[in-house]
């Protein structure tokens, strides 16, 4: 409970500091933004369509591949608690788990997943 | 320690760090550059310099994500600082589980920073955004087979164990590949040099090319307090954090913190960065393998 | 406030024009400056060398992106119509300091602030348009919040359609070569398509330390412009930094085989006397489509400014021949464009 109650009150330290250099900047300044001032940089150019779109991502099967290790950190927190009592059996059994987990990656690196296209 | 001493030192420590920080990365920079000195207030000139001037906003912008990327960044650097250890049994969130709780503000700081990419709907912040992720996300896997690594030898996902266990050896020597894969994680939270994907030159400033003003200051003083909570984690896992004799632990914790912070920003200024499909492969074909086999190692000496 | 903030370096964004003094790529290295990479950061608007009459509306759109309070400073320069009460400077010798006094009125009030050149109004009306009053038809059709949306196109790889997203880059870019406005068409971080708007300003480069700045050593680059490159020192971080390793193999090659890697070695080993590129009637396209943003960065600033002008003139360019190409017909030009 003290840690969820300590991480709300920096959760909410940390907006209020944020607020706090909008209120100390700008008060003297014009408060409006006007529409040139909006405008994106691209360094002088005038932009031709919004920015937000269906961006294409290059990376996103090496994504798939990252969700299997992530998933495999499940795992492992339990494990590195208790992997001193049950000794080499557990670094047998996460062995042969990364090495199943590494033939994914090879085989990935075969797919090219890895390059940007 | 009681929580509201306990708080206020950990509000000292960040802005103390943030400070000395500032002064680090400009003391860096400038000794590589050849150029002069750098005044000890120079990080309050800067802030007060940006808080002058206007926070502009775009057209159509997220600005409650916007908002939120900033001051998030700064929340996740704080909690990462609360769950180190400063003396035996005192932590801010002392818990049984902080490794985990470290864990999920790494991959907060992805979503975070995309966000704060995102926010500004203006092409250059939002090629940094993506692009990040792409790095953000594998260099995760690296720092926590590391950090899984260390927690072994102390049976324990409790930083607070972690540091104990270090008390007749350090991990930096028990597990040598351990701090350098580690470190790369620290320049990758903390969008520096060889890691820095989302706000780099290419990009004119990429996430916070739109920054200006407040927004500015706010995104800079995240960053910075990032690089304390990451070394303080960092010194906690590897050298000793406040293990040492005479002086206080936090006295230690900070020296050490200190060391970790000028080797981080020293190797920022010092790497040159790669695009990023080539540091895509390097990760996963290269750095991984090296996280397998520290784990390998850490398990082999945690037994032996 | 104002106080603490008139120690900090001055921020100045500068925009390069057509001979600007030699001196500009240096200014970073004057302690009492920072430049800085985006008009969002800055205070003063130093506008370095002429601007040609097409450039100008992209000047006015630039000044008015800096956040208030702002000022613009033109060095060796004629200050443009709508900005004729901006400071201007002849004189080399106090340029640094009129930048620091300019800023500091700027501070405490005494010089003004400059207000918008443009027209307060949206780039296109969409208050009260549409089913919502957000200015949008249907899906993703009309301008909502004053301007259209993204549309989706086929990869020129595979064939996938998501949004190609098109717009002109530059002349006032950092990382752009000064002078330089392309039309890229970009799906994700990969350049699809690419034309040249306004050619590359001719005179000595600096691609050197442009390239060491887009490689993330902004240090070094300060050091490579300080001038003796002989030093062995120098030498030795460059090498300990991995640019090698950094810059692919075979990345921008030229026909005579010189690629990013060989070019940025001459450049810093040898920065009086870069390398002349054969470009044989290699395009931009030739070069950039396919690269990734960063990897299309770099090459575009591997190149000596006249290779990189003759690259561009050999790139096909629909804005260019319009400017040039008086004799053509309009309905003919249209049907070139298509």
């Amino acid at each position: 409970m003290t840690t969820l109650i300590t991480i709300f009150l920096v959760l909410g330290l940390s907006v209020l500091f944020t607020a706090g250099l909008r209120t100390a900047s700008g008060t003297d300044l014009a408060d409006h933004i006007t529409n040139p001032q909006q405008r994106p940089v691209l360094g002088g150019s005038d932009p031709k369509m919004h920015a937000w779109q269906r961006f294409h991502v290059r990376y996103y099967t090496m994504t798939l591949v990252f969700v299997a290790f992530e998933m495999e950190m499940m795992f492992m927190y339990p494990w590195a608690v208790v992997f001193v009592e049950e000794g080499p059996k557990a670094l047998a059994e996460m062995g042969m788990f990364l090495t199943i987990l590494s033939v994914g990656i090879l085989y990935g690196w075969r797919e090219g997943i890895f390059r940007w296209e | 320690m009681t929580f509201a001493p306990a708080l206020t030192t950990l509000i000292l420590f960040l802005a103390i760090g943030i400070w000395i920080a500032a002064i680090l990365d400009a003391v860096f920079y400038r000794r590589i550059s050849g150029q002069g000195g750098v005044s000890v207030l120079s990080p309050f000139y800067a802030a007060a310099a940006h808080l002058s001037r206007q926070r502009l906003t775009t057209e159509a912008p997220d600005r409650l994500n916007w908002y939120l990327a900033i001051a998030g960044y700064l929340a996740i650097a704080t909690i990462g600082l609360a769950v180190v250890p400063f003396g035996p049994e005192t932590a801010v969130i002392g818990i049984k589980t902080s490794v985990v709780l470290w864990g999920a503000c790494e991959s907060l700081v992805v979503v975070l920073v995309f966000l704060h990419g995102w926010s500004p709907n203006s092409p250059l912040a939002l090629i940094g955004a993506y692009r990040y992720v792409a790095i953000g996300l594998p260099i995760m896997l690296l720092s926590m087979f590391v950090l899984i690594a260390a927690a072994l030898p102390a049976r324990s996902l409790d930083l607070r164990d972690i540091v104990a266990s270090q008390e007749g050896l350090w991990n930096i020597i028990r597990q040598p590949l351990g701090l350098p894969l580690f470190l790369l994680l620290g320049l990758s939270l903390t969008l520096r040099g060889p890691f820095d994907y989302a706000d780099s030159a290419d990009l004119a400033g990429g996430t916070s090319v739109e920054d200006s003003g407040a927004n500015r200051a706010g995104w800079q003083v995240a960053r910075l307090a990032m690089l304390v909570g990451f070394s303080a984690i960092a010194a906690s896992t590897f050298l000793g954090g406040y293990l040492g004799p005479i002086l206080p632990g936090i006295v230690w914790l900070a020296i050490k913190t200190l060391i970790l912070m000028a080797v981080v920003i020293g190797l920022s200024h010092l790497l040159a960065r790669m695009p990023v499909a080539r540091m895509l492969g390097l990760i996963w074909k290269f750095l991984l393998p090296i996280a397998f086999v520290d784990l390998l190692l850490a398990g082999l000496v945690a037994l032996a | 406030m104002a106080k603490l903030a008139s120690q900090a370096p001055v921020p100045v964004f500068v925009a390069q024009g057509d001979d600007a003094p030699a001196e500009t790529a240096r200014l970073c290295l004057n302690s009492t400056l920072t430049i800085v990479e985006t008009p969002r950061a800055a205070a003063i608007l130093l506008v370095a060398g002429t601007i040609p009459a097409s450039l100008i509306p992209n000047l006015h759109r630039l000044h008015d992106q800096l956040p208030h309070p702002r000022a613009t400073v033109f060095w060796q320069a004629e200050p443009t119509d709508l900005l004729s009460e901006a400071v201007t400077v002849r004189n080399d010798d106090n340029l640094v300091s009129v930048l620091t006094d300019t800023r500091s009125s700027l501070l405490s009030g005494s010089h003004g602030t400059e207000a918008d050149l443009l027209p307060d109004a949206p780039p296109n009306e969409w208050r009260g348009v549409g089913s919502h009053g957000q200015g949008g038809k249907g899906m993703m059709g009309g301008t909502p919040y004053g301007r259209p949306m993204a549309m989706t196109a086929a990869d020129f790889r595979d064939g996938l359609e998501l949004d190609a997203y098109t717009a002109d880059f530059g002349p006032f870019l950092p990382m752009f070569p000064p002078g330089l406005v392309l039309t890229l068409t970009l799906q994700g971080d990969v350049i699809q398509k690419v034309s040249v708007v306004h050619l590359p300003f001719a005179g000595e480069g600096n691609a050197g330390a442009a390239l060491l700045r887009l490689l993330g050593l902004p240090a070094l680059a300060k050091r490579l412009l300080r001038g003796p490159s002989d030093d062995a020192d120098f030498k030795r971080l460059i090498r300990l930094s991995g640019v090698r390793a950094a810059i692919p193999p075979g990345l921008g090659c030229a026909p005579n085989g010189s690629d990013v890697r060989e070019r940025f070695e001459r450049l810093t080993t040898d920065p009086g006397n870069p390398s002349k590129v054969h470009v044989d009637g290699v395009g931009l396209g030739d070069l950039l489509i396919g690269l990734e943003w960063h990897e299309a960065m770099l090459v575009l600033n591997s190149f000596d400014d006249e290779s990189l002008r003759a690259i561009c003139a050999n790139t096909s360019s629909p804005e260019l021949e319009e400017k040039n190409g008086d004799s053509m017909d309009h309905e003919g030009h249209a049907g070139h464009m298509s």
